[in-house]
C-alpha cells in the first residue's frame, strides 16, 4: 500500500474515532441524544470521514480484490469490503434525514440503520486495524 | 311550616303558594298519591343514551327543589300579577337528571378542593388593577409563580366577585357550607351561592347573555344570575343583592325578603315546563368566551386565521373530552400522569358493574370499577397531538415531518412548531379571556392593556422538551421584611400610599392607564407609604425587578420574587405548512432565529428600558455560544450534504464496479468447469 492510500486510510479512522466516541460513546456512557457540543464534533467529523471512505475506497479497494497481489492477507481483504459497506450504509442512513424524501416512521429506521450500522463499522475498523498493523 | 321558608326565600313563592295551591289542593294530592304509588325510578337514572339530543322541555326548580310557576296573568281577583318566581337552580333543574355532585369535579370547579393533581401549569387568574398598577397572577391549584388567593389575602368571596365574570360558577362561588360568622362568606346567605351553570357551556343557542350574567354577578346577585344569563327573566328588584348584603353584619338576621326574579311568561309553556336548547357537546363558541386568545390586537383581529383544526371542522370538544365528572381531557402529552379517578365516576361505574352483575357485593364492584377507569385514563394519550396523529384518529393526516431529523421529535413539543403565531422577530403581545374580560363590552383594549401578557416564550417543559408559552410578570406593592415579600392588594396598596393620578382629560385616549411609572414616581410612591418598620420596607415588583428604596434612594435590582409565571400554549395550531422549520433548518438554525435569540423585554407599568431584558435561550438556561456555533454550522450544511453523498456516490461507484467484476469472474468461471478439456 503506497503512503497515499496509507494516509487516507489514517484520515478515515481519525474521523472515525471522533464519531465513534461521540456517537458510540455518547449512547454507551453519556445521555443519549447527541447534543451541543457532541453533536456538532459530530457532525463535523462526518465529511472528513466521508472523503477519507471514498479516498480508501479508491486507493484500497484494487488490492483487496480476492486473488489480487498485495501484501494483505484474505481477512484484512475482505474486512476492507465491509467496512466499505457499512460505510456507505452509515452515510447514507446520515444524510438521508436531512432531506426532504424520507418521513417520520422512515426516518426512525434510518436512525436505527445509522446506529447499528456504526457498532458494525466501527468494530470492522478495529478489527481491521491490527490486520493491517500485523502485516505492516 | 311550607309558609315560614316561602316567606324567607321571596315574595314568589307566596304568590305561588295562594293561588296555585288553592285551585291544583285536590288534583295535585291525587297527582301525589298516585307518583308515591306508581315509585317511578328517580330522574337521574333516567337517561335517553341516543345520539340525539333528548328535549329539554323541563321544569324549572328553585333552590328549595320547588317547582317554579310564574302566577297566572290574572289573579283570582283579575287583578293582573306579575310573574315573579324565585330564580331557578341549577344544581335542583339540571341536577334532576345529571349529577351535579359528579359534574363538580371537574377542572372547571375543582380548584380549591385541594385533592386533585395539580397538573401542568395553566393560565392563571390575574388581579389586575390599572390604578396601583397591580397584576397578581393567582390560582388555587399551586402552580409555582402564582400565589394561592389567601396568600395574598384575597378571600374566596372576594376571588368569586372579582372573577365569577369567567367562571362558570361552582367551586368557591358554592361552598358546602355558609359560615355565618365570616362577614364576607355570610353575604351568600343574601347573594346565594354561584351555581354551576350548565348554560355557559351547553347551551347552543347563542342567547347566553354573559354581560347580564356578568352585571348581576357585579352587583352579588349571585343566585339570581344564572336565570338572568338565560333569558328567563330579570331582577326584580332596584336593589342588589351586595346593597343588601352591606347592611348585614355577622349575627344579624339575614332579610326576610329576598328580591324575586321577574320571569319572561312567553318562556314557559302550556304544561309550566321551559325548552332549553342544549347541546352535549359544548359549542366552540361557547368554549370561546372563556378561551380566547387573541395575537391579533384591537382592529387586526381579521388577520388571524383561527385554528386549522377548527378550520377542519372539527370542535374544541373532539379532542377536549370529558365524562360525567367534567375532567375534560387536557390534550398534553403525558397527562395521564396527572389524572387519577375521580370518586364520582368510580362510584357510577360501580352502580352499572353491579346491575350486569347481581353476585357482585360493593367492594367488589368498586374495586373492579377503580381497575376499568383507571386502565380507561390511557386513553387520554390518544387525544394529545402526537397520539391522534400518529393513530389516524379523526382522518388526521399521519405524521410525515420529511426531512426533519428525530432528533427533533425527542427534544421539541409538537406546539413548539405548531401551535401559536408564527414567532416573528419576537414576543408580541396577547390578549386572553380570562386576563383582559374579553367576550365582555369594553374599550379597545391594546398591547399595554394591564395585564401584559406575551407570547410566544420557548421554554422546557416538565418532560425536557422545548414548548411555547405565555408569560406575565408580577406586578404589585409589597412589604419587603426579613427577605420575605407579602404582596399587598390593591385596596390595601392605595389605602397605604399615593399613586399618580391619571388626568380625566386623558381617560378617554387611554382608558386603561397604561401609562407606565417612572423612577421618580415609583420612588414617590414608596416614599409615601407610612414608615411603619413593624410591617417591613416598602417594595415594588415589576418586570422583573424589586424596586426599593435605599437612603431615600430608589434601586432596582432582579429578585426571584419578580420572576415571570409561563403556562404553554396550544392553540392556534397552524397548519403543517405554516409549521416552524417548513422553510428550512434557518427557521431555528440562524444566528437571528427567535427560538433561540429573540431577547425578552420584562413587560410591567414600568419605562421599557426598565424591565429586564434576557434573550430567550437565556430564560432556558441554554449556553449562547453553543447556539450560536450551531446556527453558524448550518451556513456548511448544504456542503456537508454535497460532501456525504459525493463521498457515497464514489463508494457506490466501487462497490458495483468490483462487485460486478466479481459476479463477471464468476460467471466466466462456471461454464469453464462445465466444459471438457
Amino acid at each position: 500500500m503506497n503512503s497515499r492510500g496509507k494516509f487516507f486510510y489514517g484520515v478515515m479512522c481519525a474521523a472515525g474515532v471522533v464519531l465513534a466516541v461521540t456517537g458510540i460513546g455518547t449512547f454507551a456512557l453519556g445521555k443519549p441524544p447527541m447534543t451541543h457540543w457532541v453533536l456538532m464534533a459530530h457532525v463535523a467529523a462526518a465529511p472528513l470521514f466521508a472523503l477519507g471512505l471514498a479516498a480508501v475506497a479508491l486507493t484500497w479497494a484494487g488490492c483487496c480484490v480476492p486473488g489480487a497481489d498485495s501484501p494483505l492477507n484474505a481477512p484484512a481483504k475482505a474486512l476492507l469490503w465491509v467496512i466499505l459497506v457499512c460505510g456507505l450504509v452509515v452515510m447514507l442512513s446520515g444524510v438521508l434525514p436531512m432531506t426532504p424524501l424520507i418521513g417520520a416512521s422512515g426516518q426512525h429506521i434510518l436512525y436505527l440503520t445509522h446506529r447499528y450500522s456504526a457498532v458494525v463499522l466501527t468494530a470492522a475498523i478495529l478489527l481491521h486495524l491490527p490486520v493491517l498493523l500485523r502485516r505492516g | 311550616m311550607l309558609a315560614d321558608k316561602t316567606t324567607a326565600r321571596g315574595n314568589s313563592s307566596q304568590v305561588r303558594a295562594g293561588s296555585v295551591r288553592r285551585q291544583f289542593r285536590r288534583p295535585l294530592l291525587a297527582a301525589l298519591a298516585l307518583v308515591f304509588a306508581l315509585r317511578p325510578a328517580p330522574a337521574k337514572d333516567l337517561t335517553t343514551e341516543s345520539r340525539l339530543p333528548f328535549l329539554h322541555n323541563i321544569p324549572l326548580h328553585d333552590a328549595q327543589d320547588r317547582v317554579i310557576s310564574p302566577p297566572p296573568l290574572l289573579s283570582d281577583d283579575g287583578k293582573p300579577q306579575e310573574p315573579k318566581a324565585s330564580p331557578y337552580s341549577t344544581a335542583k333543574t339540571c341536577g334532576k337528571c345529571h349529577d351535579y355532585e359528579v359534574i363538580s369535579q371537574g377542572w372547571h370547579f375543582n380548584a380549591a378542593h385541594g385533592d386533585v393533581k395539580a397538573g401542568r401549569p395553566g393560565e392563571p387568574w390575574i388581579l389586575t388593577d390599572p390604578a396601583t398598577r397591580t397584576q397578581i397572577p393567582l390560582s388555587y391549584r399551586g402552580w409555582a409563580g402564582t400565589f394561592k388567593p389567601a396568600d395574598v389575602g384575597l378571600s374566596d368571596f372576594d376571588f368569586v366577585t372579582n372573577f365569577a365574570r369567567h367562571l362558570p360558577g361552582g367551586g368557591v362561588g358554592e361552598p358546602d357550607k355558609i359560615d355565618a360568622a365570616d362577614p364576607q362568606m355570610g353575604r351568600m346567605q343574601i347573594s346565594g351561592t354561584l351555581e354551576m351553570d350548565c348554560l355557559i357551556c351547553h347551551q347552543s343557542t347563542g342567547r347566553y347573555d354573559h354581560e347580564g350574567r356578568f352585571t348581576a354577578i357585579k352587583g352579588q346577585n349571585f343566585r339570581w344570575a344564572p336565570s338572568i344569563a338565560a333569558g328567563l327573566g330579570s331582577f326584580a328588584s332596584f336593589r342588589n343583592a351586595g346593597s343588601l348584603a352591606d347592611q348585614w353584619r355577622p349575627g344579624r338576621a339575614v332579610p326576610s325578603t329576598l328580591p324575586a326574579l321577574n320571569y319572561d311568561r312567553s318562556k314557559f309553556g302550556a304544561d309550566n315546563n321551559v325548552l332549553f336548547q342544549v347541546a352535549r357537546r359544548a359549542p366552540t363558541a361557547n368554549c370561546y368566551y372563556c378561551h380566547t386568545s387573541e395575537a391579533e390586537l384591537g382592529d387586526a383581529r381579521w388577520h388571524g386565521d383561527t385554528d386549522i383544526h377548527l378550520r377542519a371542522g372539527m370542535a374544541c370538544v373532539d379532542c377536549h373530552r370529558n365524562g360525567l365528572d367534567h375532567r375534560i381531557v387536557r390534550g398534553y402529552e403525558g397527562e395521564v400522569r396527572d389524572r387519577s379517578v375521580s370518586e364520582g365516576m368510580m362510584d357510577l361505574r360501580a352502580r352499572m358493574l353491579r346491575r350486569d352483575d347481581a353476585t357482585l357485593s360493593e367492594e367488589q364492584a368498586r374495586r373492579l370499577a377503580r381497575r376499568q377507569l383507571q386502565a380507561e385514563l390511557g386513553l387520554v394519550e390518544t387525544l394529545s397531538c402526537r397520539g391522534c396523529h400518529e393513530s389516524g384518529r379523526f382522518g388526521s393526516p399521519r405524521l410525515t415531518h420529511k426531512g426533519l431529523p428525530p432528533i427533533h421529535l425527542e427534544k421539541l413539543s409538537c406546539t413548539a412548531c405548531h401551535s401559536g403565531p408564527f414567532p416573528a422577530s419576537g414576543p408580541a403581545a396577547v390578549h386572553t379571556s380570562l386576563a383582559h374580560k374579553l367576550g365582555l363590552p369594553a374599550p379597545v383594549r391594546g398591547k399595554n392593556t394591564a395585564p401584559v401578557i406575551i407570547e410566544t416564550i420557548f421554554l422546557y417543559g416538565a418532560d425536557g422538551k422545548i414548548e411555547p408559552c405565555k408569560m406575565v410578570w408580577p406586578s404589585y406593592w409589597a412589604r419587603w421584611k426579613e427577605g420575605k415579600l407579602a404582596p399587598l392588594l390593591p385596596a390595601e396598596a392605595a389605602k397605604a400610599g399615593t399613586f399618580p393620578k391619571q388626568d380625566n382629560d386623558d381617560v378617554p385616549r387611554d382608558p386603561y392607564n397604561t401609562t407606565p411609572l417612572t423612577d421618580a414616581q415609583i420612588r414617590q410612591v414608596l416614599a409615601s407609604f407610612s414608615d411603619d418598620p413593624a410591617n417591613g420596607q416598602a417594595a415594588f415588583i415589576a418586570a422583573g425587578k424589586l424596586y426599593r428604596l435605599e437612603h431615600g434612594q430608589l434601586v432596582s435590582e432582579e429578585n426571584a420574587a419578580a420572576k415571570p409565571y409561563a403556562w404553554a400554549l396550544a392553540h392556534d395550531v397552524r397548519p403543517a405548512a405554516q409549521a416552524l422549520g417548513a422553510r428550512g433548518c434557518a427557521d431555528c438554525h440562524a444566528s437571528d432565529s427567535p427560538l433561540y435569540f429573540a431577547t425578552i423585554a420584562a413587560r410591567g407599568p414600568v419605562e421599557p428600558a426598565n424591565g429586564l431584558r434576557k434573550g430567550m435561550w437565556e430564560m432556558r438556561g441554554d449556553d449562547k455560544t453553543v447556539a450560536s456555533v450551531f446556527a453558524f454550522t448550518f451556513h456548511f450544511r448544504p456542503l456537508l450534504k454535497w460532501i456525504v453523498f459525493g463521498a457515497a456516490l464514489i463508494v457506490l461507484a466501487v462497490l458495483a464496479h468490483y462487485g460486478l467484476r466479481g459476479v463477471g469472474a464468476i460467471t466466466a468461471a462456471a461454464p469453464a468447469k462445465k466444459s471438457p478439456p
